[in-house]
């Protein structure tokens, strides 16, 4: 699969991602933060679990055979989603993903110039020192 | 204050899922990206339970008397937990965060442009394009600079 079609692919499913905080945070107000993080993860959870077992192929072994460390990744999944329900009702969607993408953007820069978490490194150059000017262009002109 | 104050908590919440794409997409890789996005929620689920059952405070609505149509955001968090699995080891961290902030931005000002979900209406300016098209430029920096490396 090409560069582009995956990046495309990307886009898409940020569009959805914030279609999901959309509905978190209306629903946080309603049933409480915790339990709108709860939902997303447990009905995520039972999802995948019916689709693992009919997926053709499938290794929890595999899965359980790593280093713990790369276990971890869940453990960050309900900080975000808690940022969102806590943040959305008070400074909006579009402040609320403002902030996590400036967080977001920052740290990736940092792991792939380093390389970090075992990932290849893919150091700053000019491509991306503009790349990071234009998002803090269009970061300034939507908090104007 | 408070605005600061919940400013700085959506930044830690970026790092945080930065951080989380990069791990799991190093996951992905070794023990494939079902697997992957399965143990994420499991896990996921398993912390969000403790926190709802011990911190919670008691809401007039449950999870089971709320509308349904608002538990469907799940659906969207397991489509892009398996697609930055997938894509996060092939196209790297810096390219693959600034399409899904593409994707989001979009997607959340056309949210607070129409008050979709019962989210305030805020309304869609010029400015808001141009941040849009900003992101898409920026995406496309960093795509070209990843081929111009390969």
């Amino acid at each position: 699969m090409g560069q582009i079609a995956i990046l495309l692919l990307v886009v898409v499913s940020g569009m959805g991602l914030s279609v999901e905080a959309g509905l978190l945070g209306p629903l946080g107000e309603d049933v409480g933060h915790m339990a709108a993080t709860l939902s997303i993860f447990l009905v995520g959870a039972l999802l995948l679990s019916v689709a693992l077992v009919f997926a053709p192929r499938r290794s929890l072994s595999n899965l359980m055979a790593q280093p713990r460390w790369l276990l971890t990744g869940g453990i960050l999944g309900p900080v975000y989603v808690i940022v969102l329900t806590l943040a959305t009702p008070v400074i909006g969607v579009g402040i609320t993903m403002v902030g996590i993408l400036c967080g977001q953007v920052a740290a990736s820069l940092v792991i792939d110039h380093f390389g970090l978490f075992g990932t290849p490194r893919r150091q700053m150059d000019r491509y991306r020192l503009s790349a990071l000017a234009l998002i803090l262009v269009a970061l300034g002109i939507l908090h104007s | 204050m408070t605005f600061l104050l919940f400013v700085v908590i959506a930044l830690g919440g970026g790092v945080a899922l930065a951080t989380q794409s990069s791990i799991n997409g190093r996951l992905g890789d070794a023990a494939g990206v079902l697997e992957t996005a399965w143990l994420t929620f499991v896990l996921g689920a398993a912390i969000s339970f403790l926190l709802y059952f011990f911190f919670e405070p008691p809401h007039a609505m449950t999870l089971f008397t709320a509308p349904k149509w608002q538990l469907i955001g799940a659906l969207f968090g397991v489509v892009y937990i398996l697609v930055s699995v997938f894509a996060v080891p092939r196209v790297g961290i810096a390219a693959a965060t600034v399409a899904v902030i593409t994707g989001q931005l979009s997607m959340s000002l056309l949210i607070d442009h129409f008050g979709w979900l019962n989210n305030a209406e805020i309304p869609l300016s010029p400015a808001r394009y141009l941040s849009i098209a900003l992101l898409a430029g920026s995406m496309a920096l960093i795509y070209l600079g990843n081929r111009r490396k390969a």
